[in-house]
């Protein structure tokens, strides 16, 4: 069913682009997220060049290979694939019935961006998004009690995503049809 | 878009609509309330090797300007008069740490024979993840006051290359270590036990955290006109080859 899911929504080229863009935009924000002021200082500075500009955040996506482990690199590749299917099949299904997806729609959504955001990232040591986005509610205490020092938290985000993913082919291969009973 | 249409289609079920919000927001919110749980109700199991508090999670609420200013106390590799200083705030047990280090080597091989590049070393021993850490930095202070310059950095270089990282280290290791960079083993040993660098070390973590660390490696690069550039994490060697050049231009 996901498969011909899949390939309902693919055989569109608008959802490929769709989806490579959506994953690329959600691989580079993991990968930069760690040095997002120093990307800001960079840009914003008048007297940097273009090309000098454009060049230091392209070669920081070069640490998905040095600051990220097997583990963290493995889901965070993961999680930027299947948001990007997820956005895309989301986009097919709203454009296709929007009033369901005024119901429906939003839980996708919530599972998507849930596990997405906790999960996304695991930069230097101590899980970045831990340490500094859910900081203000006690991420070193988590990092104590979790084996994967938050790893946990990325699994989990692949896991609710892949359900997400499910349950959006699900509605795409199952349009609510009367059925008749002979 | 294209609009698909099926003439039997109509609306799906209702009950299966209601239940699937909920259960997304229940999930969403048992999630954020376990961050909660686990992070106020108990505090971190204190793994620190000596007496003082484990440390707080770092936020990244801070401003390079809090940066300590370097000075003769400080483990200085290359020209200290170089034109442009990265501090390198560290924690020995970081399997990225280990991996920056040589990263760090590289640069210097390249920039700091022309007294171009200085590196700084700071510690930042993460307690929580890495208990043995603080431990080694004592270590790498005795290797100092035994030796100097030379020593601290020969006692690091040989500590970052035999560590397993991730606290794999055997805390036997260390006096071997001083041996290997022929130190005095019985002042070493004497030094390790004391509490004297506490203090030190504990004020380089302060200064980490003061200036937006939030986890190792934490650098920052520092030009010749002072402007300061944070680097996070355990970049590739081309991005700190490009801030370096940026920095050398002083702009």
């Amino acid at each position: 069913m996901l498969f011909q899911a899949l390939q309902k929504v693919f055989r569109k080229p608008v959802y490929i682009l769709l989806a490579l863009i959506t994953s690329s935009a959600v691989f580079a924000f993991a990968v930069w997220l760690p040095n997002i002021p120093l990307i800001v200082k960079v840009m914003g500075h008048p007297g940097i060049s273009l090309t000098q500009k454009l060049d230091l955040p392209i070669s920081l996506l070069g640490s998905i290979a040095t600051n990220f482990t097997l583990l963290s690199a493995s889901y965070t590749i993961a999680i930027a694939i299947l948001f990007g299917i997820n956005v895309a099949m989301f986009v097919y299904f709203l454009w296709r019935r929007v009033d369901e997806v005024k119901q429906a729609g939003v839980a996708t959504g919530l599972f998507g961006i849930t596990s997405g955001v906790i999960g996304m990232g695991c930069a230097a040591c101590g899980s970045f998004l831990l340490t500094s986005v859910l900081s203000l509610v006690g991420a070193s205490g988590i990092l104590a009690f979790l084996p994967l020092n938050g790893g946990e938290f990325g699994i989990l985000g692949v896991i609710l995503l892949g359900v997400s993913l499910y349950m959006t082919a699900k509605k795409i291969q199952n349009p609510a049809v009367c059925k008749i009973t002979i | 878009m294209e609009h698909e249409t099926k003439a039997a289609e109509t609306q799906p079920p209702k009950q299966q609509n209601n239940l699937s919000i909920p259960v997304a927001i229940i999930i969403a919110g048992v999630l954020i309330a376990g961050a909660v749980y686990l992070g106020t109700s108990k505090g971190a199991p204190t793994t620190a090797v000596n007496n003082q508090q484990p440390q707080q999670a770092p936020q990244q609420t801070g401003d390079l300007d809090q940066m300590a200013a370097i000075s003769a106390g400080d483990h200085v590799r290359g020209n200290p008069d170089a034109p442009v200083k990265i501090v390198e705030y560290s924690d020995t047990e970081c399997p990225f740490c280990k991996r920056f280090h040589g990263t760090m080597q590289e640069v210097m091989n390249e920039y700091g024979k022309g007294g171009k590049v200085a590196w700084v070393y700071r510690h930042f021993p993460l307690d929580q993840l890495h208990s043995k850490a603080r431990k080694e930095a004592v270590a790498l202070e005795c290797a100092n006051e035994q030796g100097g310059n030379d020593k601290f950095w020969s006692y690091a270089d040989r500590l970052y290359e035999i560590t397993p990282a991730n606290n794999g280290l055997d805390p036997a290791e260390l006096p071997k270590i001083a041996q290997y960079v022929e130190l005095d083993v019985a002042k070493f040993n004497i030094c390790l036990a004391s509490t004297k660098y506490n203090a030190h070390i504990e004020a380089d973590v302060q200064n980490a955290t003061a200036t937006g660390g939030n986890g190792t490696p934490w650098s920052i690069v520092v030009d010749k006109n002072g402007k300061k550039y944070p680097l996070s994490g355990a970049q590739p060697y081309a991005s700190v080859k490009q801030l370096i050049d940026l920095a050398l231009q002083g702009k």
